[in-house]
């Protein structure tokens, strides 16, 4: 290559670094800059009115002795089991009985997803409404539960009400991930004498794996970062404060900032560890 | 071809900084040339916000040099909202709020401007003894003055007393009477009585009126201990308990959970008595004039009637220590709270000026004897620090009990437990 093909491609890379400059510099910004300054923040004693008070890890020391902090990490792990791993499996199901070109499977599929579109906090007043001790989810079971006002249902019904929202989001990913399975593979081992249960789990599983993939780290971070059916529902009593309500009432209820920010720093990195372990198995199952 | 890439860009780079600039000059200027914007925040009552923007169309007109820009906050999100905007200096000039928000976060944080000596003499000259208390620091220097002074006193549905064969002229006095003339109003169908299941602040509020009645406290007086499961903590909680679960005089699972309309179960007659505020009355003559007509307010029953406590709260109008024109917004609180026959005649609101319950306005004040004798018994509600992190305990242990059955002896040890952690930062 010559010397001034060489200057024309430096050139044209300076070009494309330069135009990369701004996105670059908002990311850095605005996602960077945060999160080092959460953890920055984690480590002083802030209530957003007076200087900060270095206290150094006090604030780590102090979520592991809370027995706040605990309830809500429990409240999260139940919420996060109860809400994803059916919904996951719902979706799975639903998107194996969708999977055809049979009249009105457009439809279903549309009404499934409508949920998805709406804001969780719409769906959170109307389920307010049907759990009422009056109200429909009672009439039509026939029961006297006061699933908002009780320890005993008030994580059930938060965990039913989600279910019926995010199933739809998983059953549209998969519907994507089964999609892009060539049919004439299941044909084939319909061919070889694989009934529908052996070509789903020998074809249609191992092939749906990176999708899988996408929506198992998906609803670990949802589930994780859940906040807005707690607020509204139930307002995080009986048993269903959550890690991110907890952050929330911390930092603007409580005035507690630095403590709050440990919280989200330590939520970020079990997020990280469980993504990262999510994707190394799903990875090493491809060997 | 290359250099007038280069070139574009950099124009674009020059147009952005320069626009981002003069976006941040616009922004930043409230007032110039004699003129003064004020920023002016309170919560949310409608007959309240109604006075209030009369009260600003006149002090703009007599003052034309002042602009005053009026928001209202959802109660629940207030406490939130105002410490986040005075975080970053974008927070009001002239600030109400209530009387613990006062004394337990904004004082000890040095976030509102205090009086100067001459204008907390001539004030206390005018209000009632002790009634400035909600808005005065330790030390002495008063902060606000007040929109509205509430004492507590007690509503019952005379119609629905006489359905059940009960007199309304015999209300009842003490707790016990409530017990016994609730079962006698389910029995004919109507309504009892229940508490209120809303924020972490009304549970504790009321949790008080219980507490100034046994004798408790939740904190110690230094404010280093708590001291809520203490024997008279625990029975106060227990009246809570067994009037709702013994008694059976309401359903705290299909309570109203409106903030904004707290009045709604006695509104619709699913209770007969409710406890009452001067503010309550005027909101219930507004929005449903039938259970006006039907309402005796009289005085709130006791654990002991011979020994007669009550919970008083303010809501004071303060000025942001931070804000530019502390001397403007001054002059808007006075005038503001010099208005007080006016907050008693159009919202119901009493301020407790020394000659209040003498004044012509006061004569129109439906069941004023009552209010007067509440506001010779009452006392303001306990703070200390971290008071936030205190209500959400108490809620916790007024929830467990109340409406998950465990016992209040074992809840309020918990809240006991999570109360000292705090105190103890």
């Amino acid at each position: 290559m010559s010397t001034l093909a060489i200057r024309a491609t430096t050139h044209r890379k300076l070009i494309g670094a330069a135009f990369a400059v701004p996105a670059l510099a908002l990311f850095g910004l605005f996602a960077i800059y945060p999160m080092v300054r959460v953890f920055y923040i984690s480590l002083f004693d802030y209530d957003l009115t007076s200087s900060p008070r270095w206290v150094g890890f006090n604030n780590y020391e102090f979520l592991w002795h809370s027995e706040q902090f605990h309830q809500s990490l429990e409240a999260t792990g139940f919420y996060l089991l109860f809400t994803y791993v059916p919904a996951v499996l719902l979706a799975l199901l639903l998107a194996i009985g969708l999977d055809t070109k049979l009249p009105g499977s457009g439809f279903i599929r549309l009404l499934y997803f409508a949920p998805v579109a709406m804001s969780w906090v719409a769906i959170s007043v109307i389920w307010r409404l049907l759990f009422q001790p009056d109200g429909l989810l009672n009439r039509v079971l026939g029961t006297h539960t006061t699933w908002l006002t009780s320890t005993k249902s008030a994580e059930w019904a938060l965990v039913i009400a989600s279910v019926w929202k995010e199933t739809g989001l998983f059953l549209i990913l998969f519907l994507a991930g089964l999609s892009k399975i060539p049919r004439d593979l299941r044909e084939a081992a319909s061919l070889d004498g694989a009934g529908p249960l052996r070509s789903f789990r020998y074809v249609t599983l191992p092939l749906l794996k990176p999708m899988t993939a996408v929506v198992c780290v998906m609803a670990v971070i949802r589930g994780c970062q859940s906040f807005s059916p707690q607020v509204v529902l139930t307002g995080g009593s009986f048993n269903t404060e959550v890690v991110n309500l907890y952050v929330y009432k911390t930092a603007f209820e409580n005035a507690r900032m630095g403590r709050a920010s440990a919280v989200a720093v330590l939520l970020f990195f079990a997020l990280l560890m469980v993504t990262m372990l999510q994707l190394r198995l799903f990875r090493s199952d491809d060997r | 071809m290359k250099k007038p890439v280069v070139k574009r860009l950099s124009a674009t780079l020059a147009v952005c900084v320069v626009g981002l600039a003069m976006a941040a000059c616009s922004s930043g200027s409230k007032s110039g040339g004699g003129k003064v914007h004020l920023t002016f925040w309170t919560h949310t009552h409608p007959p309240m916000i109604a006075l209030n923007k009369q009260l600003i169309t006149e002090y703009e007109k007599a003052n034309p040099n002042v602009t005053i820009d009026y928001q209202q906050i959802p109660n629940t999100d207030f406490n939130t909202k105002m410490l986040t905007s005075l975080s970053n200096g974008s927070g009001p000039d002239v600030i109400n709020m209530d009387d613990v928000a006062i004394r337990g976060d904004y004082i000890p944080k040095n976030l509102l401007a205090p009086m100067d000596s001459a204008a907390q003499a001539t004030a206390e000259g005018r209000y009632l003894p002790h009634t400035l208390d909600g808005a005065t620091s330790a030390d002495g220097k008063l902060y606000g003055l007040p929109t509205e002074f509430n004492a507590t006193a007690f509503a019952i549905n005379k119609a629905a007393f006489t359905k059940a064969g009960l007199d309304p002229a015999k209300p009842p006095k003490a707790w016990d009477d409530v017990a016994a003339d609730g079962q006698k109003l389910i029995a004919a169908g109507q309504g009892g009585f229940n508490f209120l299941y809303l924020s972490a602040g009304q549970y504790t509020q009321q949790l008080q009126i219980l507490l100034n009645e046994t004798g408790g406290r939740i904190v110690s007086d230094d404010g280093k201990k708590a001291t809520i499961a203490e024997p008279a903590g625990v029975q106060a909680l227990e009246l809570w308990n067994t009037l709702i679960n013994k008694d059976k005089l309401g359903d705290p699972h299909s309570s109203t959970r409106d903030a904004t309309d707290p009045f709604a179960d006695f509104e619709a007659g699913k209770t007969s008595m409710t406890i009452m505020y001067p503010w309550g009355v005027g909101q219930i003559k507004q929005d449903n004039p039938a259970t006006f007509k039907n309402m005796e307010v009289v005085p709130l029953p006791q654990v002991d009637p011979s020994k007669p406590s009550g919970r008083w709260y303010g809501y004071y109008m303060a000025v942001n220590k931070a804000s530019k024109h502390q001397s403007e917004a001054w002059k808007f609180i006075n005038y503001v709270t010099s208005q007080n026959q006016r907050w008693l005649t159009d919202v119901n609101f009493i301020q407790p000026v020394k000659d209040w319950a003498s004044s012509p306005a006061a004569a129109k004040v439906p069941f004023l004897p009552v209010w007067q004798q509440a506001y010779q018994q009452g006392r303001f509600d306990e703070v200390a620090p971290h008071w936030a992190e205190v209500q959400d305990a108490i809620k916790t242990a007024i929830e467990s009990t109340v409406l998950d059955g465990k016992s209040a002896d074992s809840t309020l040890n918990q809240a006991s437990d999570t109360i000292n952690q705090s105190l103890a930062e």
